[in-house]
């Protein structure tokens, strides 16, 4: 009994441990794009993985700023042991506290700090500040695991080299080193891995078009992770794993013999000899192999340093464009594309403002804009250099016209609305057709799920107490709020990212989202329908911009161009299922798609709908207040 | 026979703590030097200025007349033994012996030989592919020997080696040592806190005590005729006495009168008095130069000791006869076994008692 529970116990311990990773593995290999369901193996999560250049270039980052950070901390902070073993006792706890001080430090004191020295001293942020900021946060976990080895060693073996005729360097590398070899080993990976999964420091300190695997994963949250980052992730897993089992398994394995012999007291075998040769003879093959790796990880940035030609800087939300397009661009233009990714309007608003990346163009939403005009940090753009421009629908650019007069600013890239999705096993077809269904307690049984985000929560609210969807007027709000409280028990959640996989899965039957996320999700289970309510809706633009400081105008402006194509424009549709405001791009979707009155509206829908739009500093506090206000209850 | 090795008004400080104060010391060619002193005398702070491995403030050191003072330990004709013997431990014996060679650029054939030679010098023949991590206490320390003297160095430096090996191989490695020093022919400066080790195996003993050298003789000499009260406790057990030197070869001790064979110190002269314990003569009451009592015994082995009370003072007999505690004893010594020496003119040259 007592013999099971030892068990029972070891087991839940390694299922809490392990449960999550296996999770990840197996959703890898899963046929789907929904993370609930299994629909069978496939391979083709890792194809796209390996043909993604975005994922790949991510990859290779992070693998050359982990090993050269890696590789250089471990030298200097091998180097700065030794100079510390040489300190007297008060000098030595002195320098200690301070190189002890950073290890303890939270991470974005550290990267902020980063951030203003950077700034402060006019470097501008690159790969190049990246490695340095990882370099330093690596250097005090050497400095940990190598000083101790080297305590314990003491000088007295230095000393004997020394006296044996050995100069001081040569003391250095054939006997201190191989006796404090396992500390500088395990200080090594331990720079390794912090380095691999840092994403604070990295996020505040990279150069325009720099992403390493986390910020990448991060910047795709606003349109869900595709299961090619669980493939990369089990990638990334089975290499560790690998480099643990060596690190571990190989010093383990020499020790065993060793002890064996030493238990029969007897000479070490020839063959026994021999084999402690090759397991030297593999530690110095990983170091070597890091090595080389470094070199070749880095060439492809050496060739970038010596100007290969002609770059623009692109931001852009994460998971955004179709890749295939970039690279089709760059074959035809010559110019390369580099690009970097956010994941909110929000967190890519403070970037631009501060002036310390620059970039040649910008994808951003359109209050988002409205903002950046008033700040004047975006220009007008040249149309002549955008013929393709034709191709937009003219309704569309009237809309927009609204907030930007004679479209000088913005180009839109995707549009969409705000609407009900919902699932016609469950709620019969035309039941749906307010936003006061999402009230109605008969529904609620299948589960209603809301979004968690400030303007669009409020806007539903708004629209059915007959409100304008920009009031930033405290009564009204009020109203508002009392309203999405009295909603909150038939709730069954509020959620952005998951909801579409809920309504696939059928775990919620009913619920708000992005039009774009429709037809998504019509791919996965062809019983949803998608309704925009008859008290109207926000139309949303995401639009191509240039900022004030941007390098390449006139290559953003072709790139603009590139994307405006009637071909360009069905490739990002089918890449990202989300409307584009191309006429041209129209007539070459399928018909039963383009007449789908959900994804396009006809002129009379959108006549009932309205934008949001920029409020001003003081109204947006007012806002988050009430939203507090709703999200405390 | 010259000088190998001279230490020229040498000084040293650690964080304000004077451990060598103007020392000079000389070390003829072929000779078993050792200094002995208890644990912060500054003896290995010596040897370590010799090995090169600590630069004096002040003073310097000529090696075979010539300055050597900031050479670095790496270009010094001498080597050291250490006092954990300093073994490498990732290499095997033989490549441990090999170490020194290698760097002076020898032929293999040359290295393997020395190692073979080295080796049969220690008695350990067949251990040369053995792991330097396996070896016993005593076989590491012929190994740390085996891989000074490939080198032949002018000058073997020896700090504590026997320091941690038990009794028994202490005294067999005592020997051996005296065999090396004799077959080598060579200078061995040896560091130690045991005095027996010291008179057993030295030539020449250094007494050293808070940075000063207190005596420097043969071991006998040393013994016999300890020139401070200091080097009279160090070197064995002893029976320090104030006392009055009446004239030439008379001196009263605790209002005793004792005859004895120093002279030269004076009239009524203020002197300490060392009387070994084997030296005091234990009879019966009355019939010696002075009465007590037995107040403690002790078997130790080859003799008995005993504390006996006479004259208001404590003192500490050796005998190979017993007498129960409690019993009337008269005390009598020899003249020629009665030391006398100086009082301390400076507090440095002050007595200090250490447990050792």
């Amino acid at each position: 009994m007592k013999n099971f529970l030892k068990r029972f116990y070891l087991i839940i311990i390694l299922l809490f441990l392990y449960l999550p990773i296996v999770t990840l593995i197996v959703l890898s290999f899963n046929d789907t794009k929904t993370m609930g369901v299994w629909k069978g193996f496939t391979l083709k999560w890792y194809q796209d993985m390996f043909s993604n250049p975005q994922i790949l270039n991510a990859f290779c980052n992070t693998l050359f700023i982990a090993l050269l950070a890696a590789v250089v901390s471990t030298v200097v902070g091998t180097v700065a042991c030794v100079g510390i073993m040489a300190l007297s006792k008060r000098q030595k706890n002195a320098v200690l506290q301070a190189t002890n001080i950073p290890l303890l430090n939270a991470d974005i004191v550290t990267a902020v700090a980063l951030l203003l020295a950077f700034g402060m001293f006019g470097i501008s942020l690159s790969l190049g500040t990246v490695v340095f900021a990882h370099i330093t946060f690596c250097l005090p976990y050497v400095i940990l695991n190598v000083l101790p080895k080297l305590r314990q060693t003491g000088t007295i073996h230095f000393e004997a080299a020394q006296d044996l005729g050995a100069t001081p360097l040569y003391a250095f590398m054939h006997i201190v080193l191989p006796d404090i070899m396992p500390g500088v080993f395990s200080g090594f990976l331990l720079a390794f891995t912090m380095s691999l999964d840092d994403f604070i420091i990295t996020y505040f300190t990279r150069g325009a078009g720099i992403n390493t695997i986390s910020t990448l994963v991060y910047s795709q949250v606003k349109v869900g992770i595709r299961p090619t980052i669980f493939a990369l992730s089990t990638v990334i897993f089975v290499l560790v794993l690998i480099v643990l089992l060596l690190s571990n398994f190989l010093p383990e394995k020499m020790e065993k013999a060793r002890e064996k012999a030493e238990k029969e007291g007897r000479e070490l075998t020839p063959e026994q000899r021999k084999k402690r040769r090759t397991a030297k003879r593999i530690g110095a093959g990983i170091v070597a192999a890091a090595v080389v790796a470094v070199c070749v990880l880095a060439s492809p940035y050496v060739g970038a340093m010596a100007g290969k030609g002609e770059v623009i800087y692109f931001y852009n939300y994460g998971d955004y464009i179709d890749p295939d397009l970039i690279s089709a661009f760059e074959a035809e233009t010559g110019i390369s594309v580099v690009m970097d990714t956010f994941d909110t309007n929000e967190s890519m608003y403070p970037i631009i403002e501060g002036g310390q990346v620059s970039y040649d163009l910008i994808v951003a939403g359109d209050y988002t804009i409205e903002k950046m005009i008033e700040n004047k940090l975006i220009q007008p753009i040249n149309y002549d250099n955008i013929p393709n421009a034709a191709n937009l629908e003219p309704a569309y650019m009237e809309i927009l016209a609204s907030t930007d007069p004679g479209n000088q600013y913005m180009i839109p890239y995707t549009w969409g609305t705000v609407g009900i999705l919902y699932n016609k096993t469950m709620i019969p077809e035309g039941r749906i057709t307010s936003w006061k269904d999402l009230w109605d307690p008969e529904l609620a049984e299948h589960g209603i799920l809301m979004m968690d985000s400030l303007r669009d929560t409020f806007m539903v609210a708004e629209l059915i107490l007959g409100y304008d969807m920009n009031t930033s007027d405290p009564e009204e709000l009020q109203k508002v709020v009392d309203l999405l409280i009295e909603q909150q028990p038939l709730v069954q959640a509020y959620e952005n990212d998951s909801a579409r996989d809920d309504i696939i899965t059928e775990s919620a039957g009913l619920g708000m989202i992005y039009s774009g996320e429709y037809l998504y999700c019509l791919d996965e289970n062809e019983n949803l329908d998608y309704v925009i309510p008859e008290e109207g809706t926000n139309v949303w633009f995401d639009c191509f911009v240039i900022p004030t400081n941007a390098k390449n105008k006139e290559g953003a402006e072709k790139f603009i161009n590139f994307m405006l194509d009637a071909e360009a424009g069905l490739a990002t549709f089918n890449y990202l299922t989300y409307p584009i405001p191309n006429a041209a791009t129209m007539e070459l979707i399928d018909e039963e798609i383009r007449e789908d009155e959900n994804v396009f509206p006809s002129q009379e829908t959108l006549d009932r709908c309205d934008r949001f739009h920029y409020l001003g500093k003081e109204a947006d506090q007012v806002l988050a207040s009430y939203w507090k206000r709703f999200r405390g209850n | 026979m010259s000088n190998i090795l001279e230490l020229q008004h040498v000084s040293k400080k650690f964080d304000n703590d004077l451990v060598l104060d103007d020392l000079c010391l000389e070390v003829k060619e072929n000779t078993f030097m050792t200094l002995l002193g208890p644990s912060g005398c500054g003896k290995t702070t010596t040897l370590r200025i010799i090995g090169g491995f600590t630069t004096p403030d002040q003073g310097c050191v000529l090696f075979e007349g010539k300055d050597i003072t900031n050479l670095p330990p790496n270009k010094r004709q001498l080597n050291t033994v250490f006092q954990k013997y300093a073994l490498f431990p990732h290499m095997t014996v033989g490549e441990n012996i090999a170490f020194g060679l290698k760097i002076s650029g020898k032929s293999d054939e040359y290295i393997r030989d020395k190692i073979k030679y080295a080796l049969k010098l220690v008695n350990m023949d067949d251990y040369a592919n053995r792991d330097v991590t396996m070896l016993s206490g005593g076989q590491q320390q012929r190994i740390a020997i085996a891989r000074a003297i490939v080198n032949e160095p002018k000058v073997l430096l020896l700090d504590e080696p026997l320091g941690a090996l038990d009794l028994k191989l202490r005294q067999d490695m005592q020997y051996e040592l005296i065999r090396l020093k004799n077959e080598l022919g060579i200078t061995f400066i040896y560091v130690t806190h045991d005095q027996e080790e010291a008179l057993t195996m030295s030539d020449t003993v250094v007494v050293m005590n808070q940075g000063y050298i207190q005596q420097m003789g043969t071991p006998e000499n040393i013994y016999n005729e300890p020139e401070n009260a200091f080097v009279a406790t160090f070197i064995g057990d002893s029976n320090i006495l104030g006392g009055i030197m009446l004239r030439d070869k008379l001196v009263r001790i605790l209002g005793t009168d004792f005859p004895c064979v120093d002279t030269g110190f004076g009239v009524n002269k203020p002197v300490d008095v060392v009387i070994r314990p084997e030296d005091v003569i234990l009879g019966e009451a009355g019939k010696g130069q002075m009465d007590g009592v037995v107040s403690h015994l002790i078997f130790k082995g080859v003799h008995y000791e005993m504390e006996v009370q006479a004259g208001g003072f404590e003192w500490l007999v050796q005998s190979t006869s017993m007498f129960p505690v409690g019993q009337p004893v008269s005390l009598s010594v020899d003249p020629f076994n009665i030391q006398i020496m100086n009082k301390p003119e400076s507090e440095d040259e002050e007595a200090v008692v250490v447990d050792v």
